[in-house]
């Protein structure tokens, strides 16, 4: 059938008199809640109050009542005992791999007395995977998903588009920089909600080396709790600076973007539920083998004395330049399998506290690890060498920067 | 009316400012990196809680501050049930995080607390935002009734 013009509109009247509704408008509570949030000067304290809920839960939930409430007591006080105990070898290289790699002192093997000490796929693979890992993923999953559902994240990304669009992003580019905090697997993935190349690449760039994942920042909950909120202030700072820099240098465009932003909303628990699940589950996918293979990898490292080797050769890059004990060689081939695993090496190497900070720094800054590098080589190998070629300038020269300042402020 | 309206302007301001007063003591305090109690109010020194809590909880007040003026009208009111929320924020992190103490037994006790220890730990003193929280529910509450008959 073929309608001319004019019964197309009267076609159009017809439709419209049966599905709209006409009468006043009138401003709600909501919507003027909901403008507030959007609105610079009233939009960024309301978004600084919600990151402060997000970290506080995530300490209080994950830290407090999960790690140190029951998993430290499980893990140290009976589980690696218990295998310390019944696994044959003591001292054998297979039980420095399995279970403890101990120390050695009078050439008296000396048991690790915590998991973090143990580096045993068994003992430290697993207490990082469950202990650690599992209650700040399901938190940080829980908490982002409530965001998304409740309708904040849309309003986030207006609030944030402005300062986003100085790096060459816009105010979507929140949405795989919070995920990143997550896990980095899935933020690459979720990159691909930006237009452009340029912008894509700059995305994949940044949160491969600032954005840390949900295991390490448990990780750093957990044995640097104190120096967590400087290793965040450095990470945001040199977001900002190099994605500045790659938006200058990096070539293609930057378009705007047009977002609908919907009404706030009580979330479905169901979808809660299925999102929550579907996150955490695919995080273990990916995690839990890495978790379990870094260690082993690791432990196989130290054992032929390659990681020995290795910070003799980079010591003077690590002591001159970064400022770091040359011990922290070892952590950082470990950051390329695990970056929370290399958090909790750095953990028992004697250094001091600005030591410590710089090191931390320089795990999450250094390479992505590997579960991530697959995942931007399926992006693309042009990117991914991009990507690898910019990490590789990021980490000298910022790692000497925070020795620098360091130096300056007579802490270093 | 008036008179009524005047009376909820007065209280909100009053309100207002008891919670900025809060949130720089807060931010104050924990500058100086010392826990200052006074009774049953603990201001903490951390930078997390004292430091940014502190600033939410200026924040909180500035909000309550700016709408308390003609809080009828439903521009005046968001602002004013934002404060509140911001104020909830606070409350519900630190009741939270006292619920989170509260279960385990601790290091080298058993796995679960007593239940004098778990009592032990809704003892006060409390945060600012603590005593702030009734006073932000009935505001809230008042808003609320505001906008059902609008």
């Amino acid at each position: 059938m073929k309608l001319n013009p004019d019964e197309r509109w009267d076609l159009i009247d017809s439709i419209a008199s049966h599905v709209v509704t006409y009468g006043e408008y009138r401003h709600t509570l909501k919507d003027a809640i909901g403008e507030l949030t959007v609105k610079p000067m009233t939009g960024i304290p309301i978004a600084i109050a919600v990151m402060y809920c997000f970290w506080s839960v995530f300490g209080s939930f994950a830290g407090t009542l999960c790690t140190d409430g029951f998993f430290v007591k499980l893990f140290d006080g009976y589980w690696l005992p218990w295998l310390q105990e019944v696994f044959p070898g003591k001292g054998g290289w297979l039980y420095s791999i399995l279970i403890d790699a101990g120390g050695m002192t009078n050439g008296e093997f000396i048991l690790s007395d915590n998991c973090f000490e143990a580096f045993g796929v068994l003992t430290s693979g697993l207490f990082v995977a469950i202990g650690v890992v599992l209650p700040a993923i399901v938190i940080f999953y829980l908490m982002l998903t409530l965001l998304e559902d409740i309708g904040y994240m849309p309003r986030l990304a207006v609030l944030i588009d402005t300062v986003l669009h100085k790096i060459g992003l816009h105010g979507y580019a929140i949405v795989p920089t919070i995920l990143s905090l997550g896990c980095n697997v899935p933020a690459v993935t979720a990159t691909r909600i930006l237009e452009t190349r340029k912008q894509r690449f700059i995305m994949m760039t940044l949160l491969a080396i600032f954005i840390p994942c949900g295991a390490q920042l448990g990780i750093m909950e957990e044995v640097i709790p104190g120096l967590v909120g400087y290793v965040l202030l450095y990470l945001v700072i040199g977001y900002f600076i190099f994605g500045f820099v790659l938006n200058k240098i990096v070539p293609g465009k930057s378009p705007e973007i047009l977002i609908d932003v919907p009404q706030y909303q009580k979330p479905m628990m169901a979808n809660v539920r299925r999102k929550l699940w579907m996150r955490v589950s695919s995080f273990f996918k990916v995690a839990v083998p890495f978790v379990l293979l870094g260690c082993v990898v690791v432990n196989v490292l130290y054992l032929v004395g390659f990681i020995q080797w290795l910070g003799d050769l980079l010591a003077p890059v690590f002591v001159g330049w970064f400022g770091v004990p040359k011990e922290t060689a070892g952590p950082l081939v470990a950051a390329f399998l695990r970056k929370d695993l290399a958090v909790a090496q750095l953990s028992v190497i004697e250094m001091t506290q600005y030591q410590m900070l710089s090191a931390v720094v320089l795990v999450s800054i250094y390479f992505p690890c590997v579960a991530t590098f697959a995942m931007m080589l399926k992006e693309g190998w042009k990117e991914l060498i991009g990507s690898v070629a910019v990490l590789a300038v990021v980490v000298f020269l910022y790692g000497g920067i925070i020795h620098l300042i360091g130096k300056l402020l007579g802490v270093a | 009316m008036a008179e009524k309206n005047n009376f909820v302007m007065i209280c909100i301001a009053i309100l207002g400012l008891v919670t900025v007063s809060f949130g720089l003591a807060d931010i104050l305090v924990s500058a100086g990196g010392d826990v200052t109690g006074l009774s049953i109010l603990e201001i903490p020194g951390d930078m997390f809680r004292g430091g940014w809590g502190g600033l939410i909880v200026l924040f909180a007040g500035l909000f309550y501050l700016s709408g308390c003026k003609n809080v009828a009208e439903v521009h005046n009111a968001s602002k004013v049930a934002i404060g509140s929320v911001l104020i909830w924020i606070m409350a519900g992190t630190d009741i939270f995080a006292m619920i989170t103490e509260s279960i385990p037994g601790g290091e080298d006790g058993p796995w679960f607390n007593s239940l004098s220890g778990f009592l032990g730990t809704y003892a006060p003193p409390y945060a600012p935002a603590i005593f702030l929280l009734p006073f932000s529910l009935v505001v809230v509450y008042y808003i609320l009734k505001q906008e059902r008959a609008r």
